[in-house]
């Protein structure tokens, strides 16, 4: 499947009509120049549509930039991404309502907490395996091994289905996790440096030197977490990111490799990730009801004024979120060996597969990865305007037409075609009614899929 | 034209042998399909009574219509068309407009043209305006495949949607379209739930005639070619372009027939009905009844029909979440024909 990579991709060609460039260059002055006569008319409210542009466009770069990355590696689309988008949402509005809280729904049910329980595991079982087999091989019997992979794999399921189970207490639950994290990543960070300065040194011995200190500021850090109720909003936002991470991982650890090694064409795995979609649509419908339902306000909603433009300040950080999300992922993708790995995949898997590179494990975290941008784009437009069950499948064709519109499978493409996209839609929006934009969305997609087929940024 | 009973011959040497006919049925899930669909379907409706089973069949034929001409463009031209349900509401305004009872009293703020034209008269302009939508869609949509087909698709569905939903001098948006006519003719009105079906049955049978013949034709041996290998037959001097808009727009024109049926026995539309969720179930039912055969397509609409009405009487399980649980089984279901049978129940082309 990984040969015909451009057969699966189906681009068309540019139309060999003549004429089709001047064609091209005339719409888009006529575009720009409506816009520049729009801003000369009203320059206020051409910087308010330009504000709301650029915070809807940092959803939609989000979404690009996951979805780029994993449209890039496997070449099949993965409908999936829609559903972790709203499942990241909901996970927020199902951690984030206690009747206590002001709602007078309380989604939270025994069913939900055992099932996101057992994916937890599941994946943990597979993760803790992976990484710990290559490394105690020799040393330890395979079933000694094996018992105790279960074993922490069933204490972490169990230790998720409490933190769900018991959502107005999210900051004392996770306060144990967020300090045997900080503990771990300082731990990793003082190996690095020790092992840059001083090569000779055994890594076990910085790492048992660094234990101590490590242990004590992860402490601090869980014992601060304690006494800080209102950080439940921020925890559930990781809470939820990490649990459409592990369902994207279950999936594809689950279905789609035995799905991809028999699979004759992308659409077979496009009809499959389909019908999970359709699934767990139905089932949030399910759980939540299909009323649309809001997120609380995450910093307060007075906005403020800046040249006649109102701005609200989640929407300042909605942007940087996704200019964040960017530079993570160019750094992942550019500077690590993970990303060369990753591209060498989108490349060729099976030559990848011929040199060594374990095209498994590395999917599996391309999947991870991209599940948990689509599911802080869901949470992002949670909070700025409502969640309804059926908003998965219309984030992630938002999501596509970003990327197709910077350019399917390039990295600046992506964050620039998000914010284009949320642009044009603003301004189409203008002189047209609101409800027009998703129209507008795909008018747009059709002319650059008829005039540039490669987007702004082609790939190479 | 020769007509195809390798089958009845088959199953006619089977039923006089029944340790061949044993033999023949293990481990073939296209026989069990049909025996299961169709015993099914006899059960729930000698259960039900006749009443429940016409307004049954009466659904089943619009899901059939439907099911079959998608097909056309789905299993026979291999274009995975999410879109189809533009169509459909297409035909569904145009017949509610047209057909509504102008002494019906409106709101008068949403006023919206009315004519007050009989079924018969205004269903060809139905098919007419959907072919002409769908000529105009597909010169644009030819020069697309596979993913990027299925995008653009989706693309026609939801902006099809925004202009039932937003075009509100014309739709009437939100509130839909009341008092649609029922069929006429003369003066015999289709008033009735059985002469109703009965239409819907004829155009069925029309729309599976049309569908034989294209698919057994020359025409319908060259849309398969493309589904292959569509340079291969270009070389072969045949415009790949050309078939697909020809099949393209006579599918679309089918499936606004079903729509205008659809408007007329329900007489109230609104945009609901024509959400993309809608025309994903619709692929679905494709999928599942098979790929490249007509019979497929029968069989997808009645387990998908016998679906929704079987899960009544599952116990324990609310009825507000009934078309829920029927999705969340369609999608389960999706996913294990990917995974075991890529052709569908019955289908004769894998995905």
């Amino acid at each position: 499947m990984a040969g015909n990579r451009e057969n699966a991709r189906g681009l068309p060609r540019l139309i060999n009509v003549p004429g089709t460039r001047l064609l091209a260059a005339l719409l888009t002055a006529l575009a720009l120049g409506y816009i520049a006569w729009k801003i000369g008319q009203a320059p206020p409210q051409a910087l308010q549509f330009a504000f709301n542009g650029l915070a809807v466009g940092a959803v939609y770069a989000l979404l690009a930039l996951g979805f780029t990355l994993v449209y890039s590696t496997v070449w099949f689309f993965d409908l999936y991404y829609g559903a972790a988008a709203a499942l990241g949402a909901y996970g927020v509005f199902y951690l984030r309502t206690d009747p206590s809280l002001g709602s007078r729904l309380d989604p939270n049910s025994i069913y939900v907490n055992v099932f996101f329980g057992a994916v937890v595991s599941g994946v943990a079982a597979w993760t803790l395996h992976t990484v710990l087999e290559p490394r105690l091989r020799g040393r330890t019997s395979p079933e000694v091994l094996r018992a105790g992979v279960i074993l922490l794999a069933v204490a972490l399921g169990a230790y998720t289905g409490i933190v769900l189970a018991l959502p107005a207490h999210i900051h004392l639950t996770l306060s144990l996790a967020v300090g045997l994290a900080t503990a771990g990543v300082i731990i990793a960070a003082v190996q690095r440096f020790a092992a840059a300065l001083v090569p000779t040194i055994s890594p076990t011995r910085i790492a048992l030197a660094a234990a101590v200190p490590a242990a004590l500021l992860g402490a601090w850090c869980g014992y601060l977490l304690t006494g800080a109720p209102g950080a439940g909003l921020y925890l559930s936002w990781g809470v939820s990111c990490l649990l459409a991470g592990c369902v994207a991982l279950a999936l594809y650890r689950g279905l789609y490799v035995y799905m991809r090694e028999r699979a004759r064409s992308p659409l077979i795995m496009l009809v499959a990730s389909l019908g999970i979609l359709l699934a767990i649509a139905a089932l949030i419908v399910i759980v939540f009801q299909s009323a649309p339902r809001a997120l609380p306000d995450a910093f307060g909603s007075t906005p403020w004024n800046i040249a006649g433009a109102r701005i609200k300040g989640f929407n300042v950080f909605a942007i940087g979120v996704a200019l964040a999300g960017f530079v993570g992922m160019w750094y992942l993708l550019k500077l690590t060996s993970f990303g060369r790995a990753v591209r060498a995949i989108g490349d060729d898997e099976e030559v990848s597969k011929v040199v060594g590179i374990n095209t498994t494990v590395i999917i599996a975290v391309v999947f991870f990865v991209g599940a948990m941008y689509a599911a802080m784009a869901g949470i992002l437009t949670g909070h700025d305007t409502a969640l309804q069950p059926r908003m998965g499948l219309l984030l992630l064709l938002k999501g596509w037409i970003a990327s197709v519109v910077g350019g399917i499978g390039n990295l600046y493409g992506a964050i620039l075609g998000g914010f284009v996209l949320g642009l044009v839609e603003q301004f189409g929006i203008w002189d047209l009614a609101g409800e027009w934009k998703d129209a507008i969305a795909f008018v747009l997609l059709i002319l650059f899929l008829s005039f540039w087929p490669k987007g702004l940024l082609p790939r190479r | 034209m020769p007509v195809n009973l390798d089958g009845i011959r088959t199953f006619a040497r089977l039923a006089q042998n029944p340790a061949e006919l044993a033999r023949h049925a293990r481990g073939n899930i296209e026989l069990w399909a049909n025996l299961f669909v169709i015993g099914w379907a006899i059960a729930f409706m000698l259960w039900q009574g006749a009443g429940f089973a016409v307004i049954v069949l009466t659904v089943f034929a619009i899901w059939a219509i439907l099911a079959v001409s998608l097909n056309l463009v789905v299993g026979f031209t291999g274009l995975l068309s999410v879109g189809h349900i533009g169509f459909f509401g297409l035909g569904a305004y145009t017949m509610a407009i047209l057909t509504s009872d102008p002494a019906y009293e409106q709101l008068r703020t949403e006023a919206i043209p009315t004519f007050g034209w009989t079924f018969f008269a205004a269903l060809p302009v139905c098919i007419g305006l959907a072919g002409l939508a769908a000529l105009l869609v597909g010169v644009v949509f030819n020069r697309f495949r596979d993913d990027i087909f299925v995008l653009v698709s989706f693309g026609f569905a939801i902006i099809a949607f925004n202009v039932f939903l937003n075009l509100r001098s014309v739709t009437r948006g939100a509130f839909g379209i009341h008092e649609i006519a029922r069929p006429q003719i003369g003066n015999w009105v289709f008033d009735g739930e059985v002469e109703f079906l009965l239409l819907g049955l004829a155009f069925l049978a029309l729309v599976m005639l049309i569908s034989w013949f294209i698919t057994t034709s020359s025409f319908g041996r060259v849309l398969t070619a493309i589904r292959e290998d569509e340079q291969a037959i270009e070389v072969f001097g045949y415009r790949a372009t050309h078939f697909k808009l020809a099949v393209w727009v006579i599918s679309a024109m089918m499936t606004s027939l079903a729509g205008g049926l659809f408007a007329s026995w329900t007489s109230f539309i609104d945009p609901n009905s024509f959400i993309l969720l809608e025309s994903v179930l619709l692929v679905s039912i494709v999928i599942l009844g098979g790929l490249a055969t007509i019979w497929g397509s029968l069989l997808g609409a009645m387990a998908f029909v016998l679906l929704e009405e079987g899960m009544r009487f599952i116990p324990y399980l609310p009825t507000e979440y009934i078309g829920q649980a029927r999705q969340v089984i369609l999608g389960i279901l999706l996913v294990l024909l990917m995974l075991f049978r890529p052709q569908g129940l019955v289908g004769r082309y894998r995905l």
